[in-house]
């Protein structure tokens, strides 16, 4: 399990890209607010859209609804075909893993602690190995600590793996948080704000992140308001406003629509993040 | 005055060692008039232990002021202990252990006239070196943690620090006098104190890290002669395994709490569940369903009812997690107690024979080596609560071997996940739920055995053993000893067993002042004597200081061990 | 069950029901606004038992008052002292073990709650213990007659209503109103329900959220006081223990209302002493208290913000 880093989902190289995700007419509601409305999305194989639209558009309520934390009023999310469980953990287990708007790290455990609490859900070692120290628990032990540090190592944290993830720096938390998602062995990787709070440096180093990840054959979704970041990144780009989708093409479609011009201008604030 | 002083600092360097030197000369003298205080210090040119044990102090405190003399190549190992620092606690801890002799000469031969001039002159010169020591400059931060040493010399010192630790308990548990027993507590503390300045716990702890299985052997041996040095006297043996059943039912506690962050405020109950399990199976004429098992099966039967219950009380509770969860769990310890106390035939079916319990309960016996006889064994006699403390440490080792395990595991990595952020650790994929469900079910199974054991020890069960108080008091071994460690919960089931039972006088505030050390403690030390570094960083989430020293010594030890060690092994 | 029982069995479970409630509204008061489960306020009921026995004993333990004298200067001075000696308490608690740990983790008051809980206990078992004249703490000492509600019962029919039970009911009925007044008419009731709402924006309008929470203390132990009193007209007799299992009831009075709703507490309490003394009329009484628990674990697993809702039913 050790050799190949990142062996699902990925597409051939020059292969067709495939239906990975696809989101059908996604509703959510709160009592008598409706955050989220008939939005529909697909995500292809190894494709990086991005996710854009004011503040309070529904965008995180979208994430919480694909990745199973909110359980959509109506519609329905499949990866590659299958409707995706109701539960957080099964639909990590069916590959699809986030990252928070606020980081959300084990903020008192090492950065490779973190890293090998991803690797929880692909592993199998129960009780027994583990009083035991069974072979299976070695084997697991040794490949998840062998697999947390190439993560680490890929997103640059490799000198820092025994830090304690809260005194990590803003940046590399981030990205800690990204490394963490990426052992969960995703095929689709939700990233949500990954550059909020980032200095251009930053910012340009988390891009040069993305597309290696993608490289890697991940597909990836990622909400952004930094609209150069998102226009430099996604293949295309889906613009929600008010829980409604706006505009979904490429991006320079987006970028030059007026309607999407007029929904941020109606909202002044739309940098700062939501 | 301080400029003064400091300016001539070499003067009161000399003052200070020469006070030292003369006070190592009071305990040729005597220092009370009768032989019946402390150990006897009535002889001149006889120091007794207790004398001695000043002497020890107030050398260490000669040779630390000396120490700014020193050159050569013991000048530079000099420099890797605060000399300065070691000087101030060993002088002053001196006179503060001198003052108790003082004291307790005073209080058990009626009065301060017992006291001889050499005892004076005792804590007058240690006073005079502690104080020469506090006006000179402080020291640097030892170095001698990081001081690399080849690999028998940290065995030697692990196996020397065990045997002092054996001899230093069997003789403080040998004081039949609450005096002695206090004064020897106060140079063990002292000790302490002295060591931690010289950055001596520093590098033993890094010895240690890099000797786990040499620790572990070393202080299960320790443990396993211990009853040797009793002499076949039951009585210490006894708190021995009082505290061994109540430090096993707190491990199971602890992961729990210490681990998992839930707040179990009923786990007496597993405790018990393994006890009436245990006597209702066993051979005892008042024994309900005595059927005729080996013990491990009885074991492992009570292990397991204890964690059925754990599921039953976890399965519906776990969801309300919180402050709920610790009401909740309290209220199923009260139910726990009020059932054992209504299967009685009466209100339920017999099964615990109601507030009566199971009295009665026959002696284990293996192969035919009864527990309950005095074996003569290398010449020592071996009472019964030697045989049933072999026993308990059988099972304390599997319960620290269990949990060691387990928290170096990814269902330990899990757990810790759960403490930190719920909602993120189940986004990551972990199975929230199940792991909590199974923190709650293996707890009890520890608690459940340890039990199993303690029916047998105590010969009768009965409900009223197993009220509220006692499960704050494993809350509180847990807590006082630190959350998520072993040796902490080890050292707080000591205490809070032992103390009680060494320190009848106070008996009656005994629960007075455990209430205000438990609101003290969260107040001032809430990660407990022996902090777990992440637990510590949770209660002073603020302290940025503190989380880069634990990060420096995460990262100072992760570099010296060994990749390769398997550090869950054996802690 | 014949009409007359079902009455008995009414009343029974009104007064009781009415302890529990008085109780309870300590709970969710200082939950509604930190979310603190103040765990040792069993504990605080108990000071106030005791607090209002000292009075009577301080005054000369009199026997033979004529019942104006009794009921008129005599009982308010108890529930006086009472009230005064739970409010301290309480308050030195908040300041002293509480407050300290406000943003410590949940765990950390707890656990200090705990250690409130055994001290105060034992605090009062040995204080009273040292008192000259005192009866021996460690058994359940008789609660003072007062002349005009003890021993008297109202004959309502064939059933018997004692006046112990009618001054618990009519005790929770003027704590009510009380409480009613102060939360929904005065200025510092009103900055209660405020930073109940949304404490950082009460301290940005100006609100001392400290003075606030103190008064949420002081409002609950008051009660509670009250509580205590009427605990020891109705059952008779108080002991250093009483707090433990009372306070536990209450919390799950508490918790059955809707924990940081009053409106809650009163009614969670009242049903929670109808179901009790009814259960222990059908049922074993031997397994009376486990009907507590049993409700509490039900409430929280299927309706964990309680009958009438809670402020706050996530506590992750």
């Amino acid at each position: 399990m050790s050799a190949p880093v990142f062996a699902s989902g990925a597409t051939k190289p020059g292969g067709e890209r495939g239906v990975l995700l696809e989101a059908r007419d996604v509703t959510m509601r709160f009592g008598g607010l409706t955050a989220v409305k008939q939005v529909s999305l697909q995500v292809h194989d190894g494709e990086i859209v991005g996710l854009i639209g004011p503040n309070g558009a529904g965008k995180t309520t979208f994430f919480n609804c694909l990745t199973g934390l909110y359980k959509p009023t109506s519609g329905q999310v499949t990866l590659r075909g299958d409707v995706l469980p109701p539960k957080p953990r099964d639909v990590v287990k069916a590959g699809v893993a986030r990252t928070f708007q606020n980081i959300r790290l084990f903020h008192n455990m090492t950065a490779m602690e973190n890293v090998m609490v991803g690797t929880y859900c692909r592993t199998k070692a129960n009780v027994i190995d583990a009083i035991f120290r069974l072979p299976r628990h070695r084997r697991e032990e040794k490949a998840s600590t062998a697999r947390a540090g190439e993560l680490l190592a890929f997103v640059g944290l490799a000198d820092k793996a025994n830090t304690l993830s809260r005194n990590l720096p803003y940046g590399d938390q981030r990205r800690l948080e990204i490394a963490r998602a990426l052992a969960t062995d995703p095929s689709l990787l939700l990233l949500d704000e990954p550059t909020a709070g980032m200095n251009p440096n930053e910012t340009r180093d988390a891009e040069d992140l993305i597309f290696r990840i993608r490289d890697l054959g991940l597909a990836i979704l990622v909400i952004e308001h930094d609209m150069r970041f998102i226009f430099n990144l996604c293949d295309r780009v889906l613009c929600l406003v008010q829980g409604e989708v706006l505009i979904d093409g490429t991006g320079d479609e987006v970028q030059n629509d007026p309607r999407v011009i007029e929904a941020y201008l109606g909202s002044p604030q739309a940098e700062a993040g939501d | 005055m301080t400029e003064k002083l400091l300016a001539r600092a070499g003067a009161v360097r000399v003052a200070g060692v020469v006070a030292a030197a003369l006070g190592l000369v009071t305990v040729l003298l005597p220092w009370a008039y009768g032989k019946t205080a402390l150990d006897n210090m009535t002889y001149f040119f006889g120091p007794s232990f207790l004398q001695l044990c000043y002497a020890i102090l107030l050398l260490v405190a000669l040779v630390a002021l000396a120490a700014k003399w020193f050159r050569g190549r013991l000048g530079r190992f000099a420099k890797a202990v605060a000399w300065a620092d070691t000087a101030k606690a060993a002088g002053l801890g001196a006179a503060g252990y001198a003052l108790a002799c003082l004291v307790a000469i005073a209080v058990q031969n009626g009065g301060l006239v017992m006291i001889e001039p050499g005892g004076w002159a005792a804590f007058g010169l240690a006073l005079v070196t502690g104080g020469a020591a506090l006006v000179l400059p402080g020291s640097a931060k030892p170095t001698l943690g990081k001081l690399k040493s080849p690999p028998w010399v940290q065995i030697l010192a692990i196996a020397a620090a065990m045997a002092v630790v054996l001899f230093a308990a069997a003789y403080e548990l040998n004081r039949a006098d609450i005096e002695d027993f206090l004064v020897f507590g106060c140079f063990a503390v002292a000790v302490v104190v002295v060591g931690r300045a010289a950055g001596l716990f520093g590098w033993l702890s890094l010895a240690a890290a890099n000797n786990r299985r040499v620790l572990s052997l070393a202080a299960f041996a320790v443990a396993f002669a211990f009853p040797f040095t009793q002499n076949g006297s039951d009585a210490n043996m006894s708190v021995a395994n009082q505290v061994l059943i109540f430090a096993a039912t707190a491990m199971g506690l602890n992961i729990v709490v210490g681990l998992v962050g839930l707040l179990d405020m009923g786990y007496i109950a597993f405790l018990g569940a393994g006890a009436f399990t245990a006597a209702v199976l066993s051979k005892s004429a008042f024994a309900t369903l005595s059927v005729d098992l080996p013990f491990p099966v009885t074991v492992l039967i009570s292990g397991v009812v204890a964690s059925l219950l754990g599921l039953l009380i976890g399965t519906p509770t776990l969801r309300v997690s919180g402050d709920y969860l610790a009401i909740v769990t309290l209220a199923f310890g009260e139910i726990f107690r009020i059932t054992m106390n209504n299967l009685d035939g009466v209100d339920g079916p017999n099964i615990t024979n109601g507030s009566n319990g199971v009295p009665a309960i026959p002696n284990l016996d293996f192969f035919g080596f009864n527990l309950g006889q005095v074996h003569h064994f290398l010449g020592v006699d071996l009472g019964r609560q030697s045989n049933y403390y072999w026993l308990l440490l059988v099972v304390i080792a599997v319960v620290i071997v269990v949990f060691s395990n387990l928290a170096h595991s990814r269902i330990g990595r899990g757990w810790v996940a759960i403490r930190e952020d719920e909602l993120a650790a189940e986004a990551m994929g972990v199975n929230t739920f199940a792991l909590k469900l199974l923190a709650f079910a293996g707890g009890a199974f520890l608690a459940g055995m340890a039990g199993s054991v303690k029916a047998y020890r105590d010969t009768a069960v009965s409900p009223d053993q197993f009220v509220f108080l006692e499960s704050a008091f494993l809350l509180a071994a847990v807590v006082l000893g630190g959350m998520g460690t072993i040796g902490g919960v080890l050292i707080g089931a000591t205490l809070l067993k032992l103390l009680p039972e060494k320190l009848r006088f106070f008996e009656d505030y005994r629960l007075l002042l455990f209430g205000a050390l438990m609101v003290l403690m969260m107040r001032f030390r809430p990660e407990g004597i022996v902090a777990d570094e992440r637990r510590q960083l949770e209660f002073h989430d603020a302290d940025e200081e503190l989380a880069e020293e634990v990060e420096e010594d995460l990262v100072s030890h992760h570099s010296l061990l060994n990749p390769e060690t398997d550090r869950g092994a054996v802690a | 069950m014949n009409v007359t029982l079902f009455f008995e069995q009414l009343v029974n479970g009104l007064s009781l029901g009415s302890l529990y409630a008085l109780i309870a509204v300590g709970y969710t008061v200082v939950y509604g606004i930190i979310q603190l489960i103040n765990f040792a306020h069993g504990e605080i009921f108990m000071v106030g038992a005791f607090g209002a026995y000292t009075v009577w004993m301080v005054v000369g333990s009199p026997t033979a008052l004529s019942w104006p004298m009794a009921l008129f200067v005599l009982l308010p001075a108890m529930i006086l002292g009472g009230v005064v000696l739970s409010v301290g308490t309480a308050l030195a608690t908040e300041r002293f073990a509480y407050r300290p740990l406000r943003g410590a983790p949940r765990l950390a008051p707890l656990i200090s709650a705990i250690g409130i809980s055994v001290f105060l206990q034992e605090f009062v078992r040995l204080f009273y213990r040292k008192l000259p004249g005192a009866p021996d703490s460690k058994r359940a000492i008789p609660f003072p007659r007062i002349e005009g509600i003890t021993g008297h019962s109202l004959q309502v029919g064939a059933v018997a209503i004692k006046l112990s039970s009618v001054f618990t009911v009519v005790a929770l009925a003027v704590c009510t109103a009380f409480l009613w007044y102060y939360i929904n008419k005065t200025k510092t009731g009103r900055a209660m329900v405020a930073t109940s709402q949304d404490p950082d924006t009460a301290r940005l309008m100006g609100i001392d959220v400290d003075a606030v929470i103190m008064r949420a203390f002081a409002v609950g132990a008051g009660l509670a006081a009250v509580a205590g009193v009427a605990h020891g007209l109705y059952i008779g007799n108080i002991d250093f223990k009483m707090g433990f299992m009372a306070g536990l009831k209450a919390f799950t009075a508490a918790v059955l209302g809707g924990i940081g709703n009053i409106n809650g507490a009163v009614v969670g309490g009242l049903v929670l002493g109808i179901v009790e003394s009814f259960a222990a009329q059908l049922g074993n009484s031997a397994w009376k208290d486990v009907w507590a628990f049993v409700i509490l674990i039900l409430v929280l697993v299927f309706r964990p913000q309680g009958i009438l809702g809670a402020k706050v039913a996530d506590r992750a």
